[in-house]
């Protein structure tokens, strides 16, 4: 027995116990990450998979149709409430219903519940009553909505084709107005002969572009003359016209390959397809594109800048004050706050070159700012300052990794330092310079705050690449992955409405950022392992 | 010191006085003929200079900062350590080998015909010319041949180091600098290094230094025995060895210190 | 081998050489030339005013009889005017004072001889003629395009009558004031010699039936046991009227009322019972401007005293004159007050209490003087009929260090006090730019970070570097790494939308989780003694303790989360941030600093963590031996040798995860309140710097005093950071030295 106390006491004494707190402290922390990733996947991965319908029918008498959301304790504690997505914002006013468990009667999950995916008001949920193709109104099975709907979208297919050229017809337009400014304020004349052809083009641009649109005008009345008429859960009668259907499905009715082949074109649809309702819904494609031409560009300033810094820390300063110097630069650029980084941009890049180049080369436009305003050079030039130390450091570390003796071998050949270099040390450091860059692409990918004032906007009129000259609009406002999840998760008229694609958007977003990470440590640590070779 | 006349010298050590940073004297006053052609090797105790002084011959030592050189090393009638003197081309014309093999992470046969390829070379048929030659005088040909395009990392230590060696031939160079080139490898390896250099003093000068007194007796013509930064003795290896003129360096051939 | 090649190559050493060279100097030029730029877009904060004359000429006319009674001048510093005492207004050029055009004026009833001019607004004049009728007229200045002559824009100019007031029954008055509100209500005071002091007012009566008819009332205003009265003002929609006597009181009077004009107050201004020389009201009519006879210039305004009445009081003390002050007049602008006394005019800020520029003539006296609209101009007139034209530079008036960090009474407000709040919309807002309250968001949302996130990262580090099994300890290290390139974007995301309302609907549960969890592990280990006597699960103690621990924690976690609202009910009624209100006063705001803590620290914990893990890692493997061969315990040799050891690194660490936090933008834009309060509460939120400048940089006019006042806390931002990462840097190199690389 007093063994066992003294035992206790040398237990405590020795400090066991301090162990086992530092490993809950290890526990604790990886606990949160677990939890916060189990969080977005949980929430994220379930958005598109196409869940039942459920009809409730209340004690009061009246009729719900909706998808379950989720079901906690009531506000007074007694039992549970669910929360449904009650849908049909138009005619509801809300989406979102909470309903006490103890008020449900029955409950059904009837099979011709359907979902319609709008192009506005969100979704729909209720069922079919007739279709109106011509004007002539007669009822119809779901097959037949479907091969309506076939039809009304070869015609909005066409009505796309036909908006594109349109673009490029307002893109003309601008580009021509931007001309005549440009030769007034040279002060050309009318009579000059570039004025008088360019206002021969005006004119038969002017021209073309009326013809477009009044195609436009009556392609689009003719596809929205097709509609159907639904029903809801109550029997209300809504008519909807089929051009503004998106997508109609019927999850009761569906097994368990549909809803995945379903699921793998939602998916689809996530990358390559246009946003819609003030980014709460659809497709994820600008942003996408947006974020990796913000990449593309800052590597093509911070990688060339930040290798030869580090290649100049390592190989060519003489140690010494320098150097430490430089150093101490480099660590502090690393930790200087992203806003005050943004802040810079706006500052340096936006009101000074940019304003200078607007004065320069764009005089005739101002005070519309060309340059002189956010956009995507200027956010990549900013977010390159950011990340250049993310580089160096990497670089660094890789060329000090290389043994001493490779580059005493190479100069006892008779090798300049740069042959030496661009031979020897930069192949074999080459792995740990790809982590940095790695690593510096998943910082841009996910840095907001200096972005939300140089350049990234909640919607883009246009992509950075398009088919009109100059190619390259390095001058436009873009879209990105991060901003889009600050964007629509609170500057949405509907947050509820909007949460889901925001778990979508920011598990897109951390999957890439945690693969692209993954791969750079494990290069990383690769490399390290490279230089023990040879036995001895 | 005790002389032993060298006619025609291939390095003529002249006063040589080596400074590192923070004017620590390395080397006090060494002078010094290498004969042409011959194996002579460095001998002495830890810290006595061997290594500082081979490296000096083909300005190694001008990669730490802050060393400084007095005196002269003439490498065929020009001081290298002069202020027009050509590094890169003094470096071909002294190849190093070193103590820890450091074959480049490349193939055997890029690894051979790197020093060639700096100097602008690009037939290939000199490379392949220069390939088979220099492995072969580094003893090495029959065993890789038939991979010279496989990774130098592949292999065994000896291996390495003759590579490292067919490397330094590679470039037609007029010395062989070798900082104890076995002291890292297992007997065998040794060996067969040791054949590779006895044969290699027909076409090659070849400085030694080495730790080893047996590998010195074994392997040079000629010894020179420094003690603390001096040139305490130089002579022929047998003459140095059966009878050292100099009390010291009787000492260190009879190993009361070492 | 090939001399041209080596030439080639050697030239190529040097090119690469210099190139490199260039690039690695760039770095710490860079981070120098950041900092010089950003602080460069600050600086014209502190600059001092200027003022340049820009014309000076004579003025025709100087006889005695064309006593000039007022003067104007556009924005645009082009046209200015004169008008005197027969009613006419004269137009000049500005820069030459060539004269332009005349326009007249007469009163309703025919008179054409003017007693008196006061200017008031934006070139709005009150007119005194001799037979005591008063008009108001306002000079308008407008743009004209030509169109017969290429659109050519030029300046014209037009006088419009706002009102007019018949003159008073009782006879002529000593003193006349009259103003007009945008809605017509018009208000006329009238002083006589027999000390009556009436008030006239006439408005549009309120009907049923919208504009109904026009009523006029006439009062008189008793004024007690005080001294003569020798200044009054009104507010420019004819509401407040305030008066001042010759022994230094001042009275306050409500004219809202048509029926019943209330005095409100009566107070004793000055001691020493000076006489008040001049009174008007600063731009958006709040604060009182008041001249004495000793030359004194100060502002004052209500305030709410302890009885819940109000008391006029004096807030600010401005440079005053070396004699009696004959003139104060608001800016038609902003919150500077222009004072004019025998010795010349100055003019001052009110807010900020600077003196911005002074005028006089030197030898000659200036009588009169008039500002533009714009407040980019003054033209004075001197006795001897000079005028001059001076074009002002006062960029950022309301800006001192006394504004930026120090306790400001500003308008409405019960007492000096740091605040942040930079516009609301209207034009007379008087921006509130402290950075004290900034400063304390930064450091506060830092600290609760820095609570959460230091202790778990460092002895984690411990963990991970000491006792954990090498192969997991492959597995945490990167895995925590990784943690650190979790965009700050999502983190903030989650904390604000998921993390905030479960904690508010379960505040009860995460109290009682932080209570559990260390008395699980308490209880568990105590288990544990009894438990390890087994041999096998002794085992486990070599390295895999935090494994074995997990389940404990979610398990303590997850019984605060069943108990939690019953003991909520138990023992505070039912909800744990109602009985705190109740208790002590404090608010639970939704997105507060629990958060902040659990999502900045989940932000900087990895930071720390990696970098203190590598230093512990790199303590040489002797002295661990070394300790452990004396027979010290594993903890004790961790604690006494190895942390020690490592504490320089751990240093490092920390600093660079504190420069983080303070740094952070995302998490805290979205998981506070972003209202920017100085309270050191958890519950409640703050502002930071950081989240600050995201916040209002969108909207600030470029060049402004906002603007600049954001790049200035970009350079605090910088300084803090700098400092911070500098000093680790030291230490990291120190440390590099002795231990080889980590």
């Amino acid at each position: 027995m007093a063994t066992t106390t003294k035992n206790m006491n040398k237990y405590w004494r020795v400090g066991e116990p301090m162990v086992w707190l530092s490993g809950a402290s290890l526990a604790i922390t990886l606990l949160t990450a677990v939890i916060l990733l189990a969080v977005i996947m949980m929430n994220g991965l379930g958005v598109f998979w196409p869940a039942e319908l459920h009809r409730l029918e209340l004690k009061d008498g009246s009729q719900v149709a909706g998808r379950l959301m989720k079901t906690e304790p009531t506000v007074d504690g007694n039992g549970l409430r669910r929360q449904y997505k009650i849908a049909n914002r138009d005619m509801y006013g809300l989406d979102f219903r909470w309903i006490d468990e103890n008020q449900i009667v029955r409950q059904a999950k009837p099979k011709q519940l359907l979902v319609l995916e709008r192009i506005e008001h969100g979704d729909f949920y209720g069922e079919l009553q007739s279709l109106v193709i011509n004007g002539a109104r007669h009822r119809g099975s779901l097959a037949d909505l479907d091969e309506a709907l076939t039809a009304v979208n070869k015609e909005t297919d066409g009505l796309k084709e036909l908006e594109d050229k349109l673009n490029d017809a307002s893109y003309q337009m601008e580009q021509l107005r931007l001309k005549e400014l440009k030769y007034r304020y040279k002060g050309l004349a009318d009579s000059d002969s570039e004025m008088i052809t360019l206002n021969q083009d005006k004119v038969s641009l002017d021209k073309e572009f009326r013809q477009l649109i009044d195609l436009q005008t009556r392609q689009t009345a003719r596809a929205r003359e097709d509609k159907a008429v639904f029903t809801d859960v109550s029997g209300t009668e809504k008519e909807i016209v089929l051009a503004d259907i998106f997508q109609v499905y019927t999850p009761n009715n569906m097994s368990a390959g549909e809803k995945m082949v379903f699921y793998a074109a939602k998916l689809v649809e996530l990358l390559v397809g246009e946003p819609r309702e003030s980014n709460t819904e659809g497709g994820l494609f600008p942003a996408i594109f947006g974020t990796v031409m913000l990449i593309f560009v800052m590597s093509l300033f911070s990688f060339p800048l930040g290798v030869i810094a580090a290649i100049y820390l390592r190989e060519y300063a003489k140690e010494g004050v320098v150097v430490r110097i430089v150093r101490i630069a480099v660590n502090n650029l690393a930790g200087i706050p992203s806003i005050v980084y943004g802040i810079f941009g706006l500052g340096f890049f936006i009101y000074g070159i940019g304003h200078s180049i607007d004065s320069f080369f764009f005089p005739e436009r101002m005070p519309t700012p060309t340059f002189g305003t956010g956009g995507l050079l200027w956010a990549s030039l900013t977010l390159a300052l950011l990340t250049v130390p993310v580089v160096i450091v990497s670089t660094e570390e890789a060329l000090g990794a290389i043994p001493r003796e490779m580059r005493e071998g190479s100069y006892a050949l008779g090798s300049t330092k740069f042959q030496t270099l661009v031979r020897i040390l930069l192949p074999m450091a080459s792995p740990g310079i790809m982590t940095g860059l790695i690593l510096a692409m998943a910082r841009a990918a996910g840095e907001v705050a200096p972005l939300m004032i140089t350049g990234v906007v909640k919607l883009a009129p246009a992509l950075p690449i398009d088919g009109n000259f100059p190619f390259f609009h390095l001058d436009r406002k873009f879209m990105h992955l991060g901003f889009h999840i600050y964007d629509i998760g609170f500057q949405s008229p509907n947050v509820e409405a909007a949460k889901p694609m925001v778990f979508v958007t920011t598990l897109l977003l951390v999957l890439i950022v945690l693969i692209m990470s993954s791969v750079a440590i494990y290069l990383r640590n690769k490399m390290k392992k490279r230089y023990t070779f040879g036995t001895f | 010191m005790t002389e032993t006349r060298i006619e025609n010298p291939i390095i003529e050590v002249n006063n040589l006085k080596f400074y590192y940073p923070g004017n620590a004297r390395a080397l006090h006053g060494i002078d010094l003929r290498i004969p042409e052609k011959q194996v002579t090797a460095l001998i002495g105790p830890s810290g006595c200079g061997k290594s500082t002084l081979i490296r000096c011959f083909n300005r190694m030592n001008d990669l730490i900062d802050g060393c400084r050189v007095e005196g002269e090393v003439i490498l065929e009638g020009e001081n290298i350590y002069a202020k027009d003197t050509d590094i890169i081309e003094l470096r071909r014309e002294a190849g190093m080998v070193f103590q820890k093999s450091n074959p480049f992470p490349k193939s055997i046969y890029e690894n051979v015909i790197y020093g060639l390829r700096i100097a602008g070379e690009k037939d290939k048929r000199l490379f392949d010319e220069r390939v088979e030659s220099s492995l072969k005088a580094a003893a090495l040909w029959d065993e890789v041949k038939d991979r010279l395009h496989e990774s130098a990392l592949g292999l065994s230590g000896g291996q390495m180091q003759r590579l490292c060696i067919a490397r330094a031939i590679a470039v037609n160079p007029k010395v062989i600098l070798m900082d104890e080139p076995c002291s890292a490898l297992d007997p065998k390896s040794t060996a067969r290094v040791e054949e590779t250099i006895k044969e290699l003093r027909n076409e090659y000068t070849i400085i030694i230094v080495t730790h080893n007194m047996q590998q010195a007796a074994r392997v040079s013509d000629y010894t020179a025995f420094l003690f603390e930064g001096s040139l305490i003795e130089f002579g022929s290896t047998d003459q140095l060895f059966v009878k050292p003129q100099n009390k010291q360096t009787e000492d260190y051939i009879t190993g009361r210190f070492g | 081998m090939n001399p041209a090649f080596f030439k080639k190559v050697k030239r190529n050493d040097r090119i690469a050489k210099w190139i490199i060279t260039v690039g690695g100097m760039a770095i710490i030029f860079s981070v120098v030339f950041i900092l010089i730029l950003i602080a460069k877009v600050s600086l014209p904060l502190f600059l001092a005013p200027d003022k340049d004359l820009r014309a000076e000429f004579q003025l025709e006319h100087k006889t005695a009889e064309d006593k000039i009674l007022a003067l104007g001048v556009d924005e645009y510093l082009e046209t200015g005017y004169r008008l005197d005492q027969t009613g006419t207004f004269r137009f000049f050029n500005v820069h030459y004072g060539s004269p332009l055009d005349t326009l007249e004026v007469s009163s309703e009833t025919g008179s054409r001889r003017l007693v008196t001019a006061r200017t008031y607004g934006r070139l709005n004049h009150m007119l005194v003629w001799d037979d005591g009728s008063v008009t108001i007229e306002h000079v308008k200045f407008y743009p004209f395009f030509d169109e017969k002559n290429d659109n050519v824009r030029s300046i014209r100019h037009r006088i419009e009558r706002l009102a007019s007031f018949a003159a008073p029954d009782y006879g002529l008055p000593v003193e006349t004031m009259a103003r007009v509100s945008d809605d017509g209500r018009q208000v006329r005071i009238d002083l006589f010699r027999s000390g009556e002091f009436q008030v006239t007012i006439a408005e549009e009566e309120e009907s049923l039936f919208g504009a109904g008819d026009r009523i006029e009332e006439m009062h008189q205003l008793e004024l007690g046991a005080v001294g003569d009265v020798t200044a009054m003002t009104m507010s420019t929609d004819g509401l407040k009227l305030y008066a001042g006597t010759s022994t230094g009181e001042i009275l306050r009077w409500d004219l809202s009322d048509i029926e019943a004009p209330l005095l409100k107050e009566t107070t004793r201004a000055f001691t020493d019972q000076r006489e008040i020389t001049a009174l008007n009201m600063v731009f958006g009519d709040i604060s009182l401007i008041v001249g004495d006879e000793q030359g004194g210039v100060s502002t004052w305004f209500p305030v709410r005293d302890a009885d819940f009445g109000w008391k006029l009081t004096r807030i600010h003390e401005l440079q005053g004159h070396t004699q009696a002050v004959q003139d104060v007049s608001p800016s038609p602008h902003d919150k500077s007050v222009i004072s004019f006394a025998a010795d010349g005019i100055k003019i001052s800020h009110m807010t900020s209490e600077r003196f911005l520029v002074g005028f006089d003539h030197g030898a000659e006296r200036i009588v009169d003087f008039a500002q533009s609209t714009r407040g980019n101009g003054v033209i004075t007139l001197s006795d001897h009929g000079t005028v001059q034209s001076w074009k002002l530079d006062i960029p950022h008036p309301e800006i001192s260090l006394k504004t930026l960090f120090g306790k400001v009474w500003y308008e409405s407000y019960p007492e000096p006090t740091w605040a942040w709040q930079s516009s609301a919309g209207t034009d007379d807002y008087e921006p509130k730019l402290s950075l004290t309250p900034l400063i304390f968001g930064t450091l506060k949302g830092t600290f609760y970070a820095m609570l959460f996130a230091l202790p778990l990262a460092i002895f984690g580090a411990i963990y991970t570097s000491q006792f954990a099994r090498p192969k997991f300890k492959a597995i945490i290290k990167p895995a925590v790494e990784v943690m650190a390139a979790i965009p700050t974007v999502i983190i903030g995301f989650l904390a604000a939308l998921w993390l905030a309302p479960l904690i508010e609907r379960s505040l009860g549960s995460m109290f009682l989780s932080l209570i559990l969890i260390p008395a699980a592990l308490m209880l568990s280990i105590l288990l544990w003694q009894g438990a390890r006597k087994v041999t096998p699960l002794k085992q486990v103690e070599r390295g895999y303790e935090f494994l074995v621990i997990t389940p404990v924690i979610v398990m303590a976690v997850a019984i605060a989360a069943v108990l939690g609202p019953g003991l909520e009910n138990w023992l505070f009624g039912g909800d744990l941030k109602q009985w705190l209100f109740n208790e002590t006063g404090t608010r639970y705001d939704p997105r507060n600093c629990i958060i902040i803590a659990f999502a900045m620290g989940f932000a900087v914990i990895p930071i720390i963590f990696t970098i203190a893990e590598d230093s512990l890692s790199n303590v040489p493997q002797s002295i661990k031996a070394a300790s452990l061969a004396l027979g010290a315990s594993r903890w004790q040799t961790v604690w006494r040798v190895i942390l020690p050891s490592a504490s320089p690194g751990i240093f490092a660490g920390t600093m660079i995860g504190f420069g983080r936090a303070v740094g952070e933008t995302m998490i805290v834009l979205m998981a506070t309140g972003n209202t920017a309060i100085m309270d050191l509460s958890i519950f409640n939120g703050m502002r930071p710097l950081s989240a600050n400048i995201a916040v209002e940089i969108p909207e600030a006019p470029v060049d402004g005093s906002l603007y600049r006042t954001l790049f200035l806390t970009a350079v605090i931002l910088f300084v803090m950071t700098f400092i911070v990462n500098t000093v680790a840097e030291i230490v990291r190199q120190r440390l590099r030295a002795k231990y080889g690389r980590f």
